[in-house]
Order: structure tokens, then C-alpha cells, then sequence
């Protein structure tokens, strides 16, 4: 596991840059749009963007305005079911990236957690409604006696 | 344009919900990303200096351990930023990124101790806790809007 702990990458200039940002674009289940034609409409828009298909939906790296410009253009396609999430390190970066390390990225395991609620989240957003729910009590300790001593009776 | 901080940092869903109503999100990563491009860091630069517990020293006593203050010393500028919070409560074992629970109650009760409007709403299981939990963030974040409209 050596290669997971130092690695020292050969950054490129867009690397260094602190303009340039990296966002991940993460589809919600249901979603009516696949991860390919994400990443074909933002071939379209033509922005000079780097885009990388992924298992989650995709990921893109580019100049500030650019990026955000694209994330606005890309919502318009499913608006509940499209999320975006900052990252700190570009795609590909060999540091994170499972191209040249082992066991699962840093950050998979947060996304799915997320990912298991992110479905809800996208039917609140496309059909708002108001809910309440029923908060859970402890069970009351004359209750509890009760059920207590019913068990210890039945037992004898 | 309100900022608002966020617990766990690095959440897609609260960042997600915030930037959708015009607001910035303080986000771990954004922390990360100035680390690992700042020049003067060698490499693996993900690795901590012996500047990061000093800065920490802001946030927690030198009798905090060295981890804590490293920690808070990614963190800690969030905080200082923040002029409104959302924390997720009751989350399971192993949601958010911060590995260590010591911070994570350092970094809550500066939140709820720095006077900003604070939003605390409990992790969702079911469709109707979620239908809750995103009426809850976006009347707060409705709220935001309307008090900084009056300032």
C-alpha cells in the first residue's frame, strides 16, 4: 500500500492555478438524463472545459466563470436531479485518482451515504410538499413497568 | 449573497441545496484545494506543516491534541466566515470527513456559540424526514435572504 502515501505528482500549469476549479456533476437516482449525455452537452457548450465521464455522472475542471457557466447551462436538463459538488483535487490528479492508487477515494464513502437519501431529495425538490413527522418517545416508565412485570409473570 | 457554513463540510446535498438559491456554501474542499496549490508546500502536499497546529492554536489550547488543531486549522477559517449555519444532526457512524469527534464538537459548538443564525436538522431515513429536511433548509435560507435584504 506504499504507492497510496507518497506519491509525488507532476503537476501541470492549470494545476497550479488557483482560478482553475474542479467540480463533480452527480445524478440523482431517477434521473432522466445518462452520465454520456451529460458529458456530450458539455462538449456542446464549447467552453474550454476538461471533462471526464464518470460512474456518478461527471466531472469538470476549467476556469471559474467557465465552470459555473456550464453547471448552469447542464441543470437546465433535469433541475431535481442534477447535484454539484465542489473537489478539491483536478481529475485525474494521482493522488485520488484509482488510476494509480488502491482501495476506494477518499470522499466515495460520503457520497454514498448521500447517495442513498439523494432520490428523496430530488422528489422533494421536483414536488414540494408540506410533512410532518411523528417524533419517537421513550417509552413512559409506568409503561415499561407494566410490560415488565407482564413478561416476569408470564415466565413463572 | 449570504455565506453559509455547513457540518459535515463536505456535504453534497446541503452545499447543493444553498448554491440552488444564489448563496455560497463554505466548503471543505475549496480549504483543500488552496492547500494543494499553494507552491510553497512540498510534496505530498496533502500532508500537514508545522504551521497548520500554530494556526489551529486560534481555535483549541495547546493541551488540545496536535490532531484537533491540525484539523482546525482547515476548518477553522470556515468558521470564521460563516454568517449562517446548517448541521446536520443524528447522521450515522461514518457520515462526514472530518475522522475525528473531538473536532467535530469543537467545530459545532464554535457554530452555535458565534451568534449567526444556526439551522440543526436531523438526518433523514425515510421520504417524509427528507421532505422535512429540504422545507427546513429552504425556509431557513428564505429567512437568510429576507434578513439581508432588511440590513
Amino acid at each position: 500500500m506504499s504507492e497510496n502515501l507518497c506519491i509525488s505528482p507532476k503537476l501541470g500549469k492549470e494545476d497550479w492555478d488557483p482560478d482553475v476549479i474542479t467540480r463533480m456533476i452527480i445524478l440523482g437516482p431517477g434521473a432522466r438524463v445518462s452520465e454520456s449525455e451529460i458529458v456530450g452537452e458539455f462538449h456542446m457548450l464549447g467552453l474550454p472545459l476538461t471533462i471526464k465521464n464518470t460512474c456518478y455522472g461527471s466531472m469538470i475542471s476549467g476556469k471559474k466563470e467557465d465552470v459555473y457557466k456550464a453547471i448552469k447551462e447542464i441543470r437546465k436538463l433535469d433541475p431535481a436531479h442534477i447535484f454539484t459538488k465542489e473537489r478539491g483535487f483536478a481529475p485525474g490528479d494521482p493522488r485520488r485518482c484509482r488510476g494509480h492508487r488502491f482501495g476506494p477515494r477518499e470522499g466515495f464513502h460520503q457520497m454514498e451515504k448521500e447517495y442513498t437519501i439523494l432520490g428523496y431529495v430530488a422528489e422533494a425538490l421536483e414536488n414540494p410538499k408540506e410533512a410532518t413527522v411523528e417524533e419517537k418517545k421513550p417509552v413512559s416508565v409506568d409503561e415499561f413497568k407494566k410490560i415488565m412485570n407482564e413478561s416476569l409473570e408470564n415466565k413463572e | 449573497m449570504v455565506k453559509v457554513a455547513i457540518y459535515p463540510p463536505n456535504s453534497l446535498i446541503l452545499a447543493d441545496l444553498i448554491e440552488r438559491k444564489g448563496h455560497t456554501p463554505l466548503v471543505l474542499q475549496k480549504q483543500i484545494r488552496q492547500k494543494i496549490k499553494d507552491p510553497e508546500i512540498d510534496s505530498p502536499p496533502m500532508n500537514i506543516t508545522e504551521e497548520d497546529p500554530i494556526k489551529g492554536l486560534k481555535y483549541a489550547a495547546i493541551e488540545v491534541p496536535s490532531g484537533v488543531r491540525g484539523r482546525m486549522s482547515i476548518i477553522g477559517p470556515l468558521i470564521d466566515d460563516a454568517e449562517a449555519a446548517i448541521i446536520v444532526d443524528g447522521a450515522p457512524f461514518g457520515f462526514g470527513c472530518i475522522g475525528c469527534a473531538r473536532t467535530n464538537e469543537l467545530s459545532i459548538f464554535l457554530l452555535r456559540n458565534k451568534g449567526i443564525p444556526v439551522l440543526e436538522v436531523n438526518y433523514p431515513t425515510n421520504q417524509d424526514e427528507t421532505y422535512v429536511m429540504v422545507n427546513e433548509i429552504n425556509e431557513f435560507i428564505d429567512s437568510l435572504e429576507e434578513k439581508s435584504q432588511e440590513e
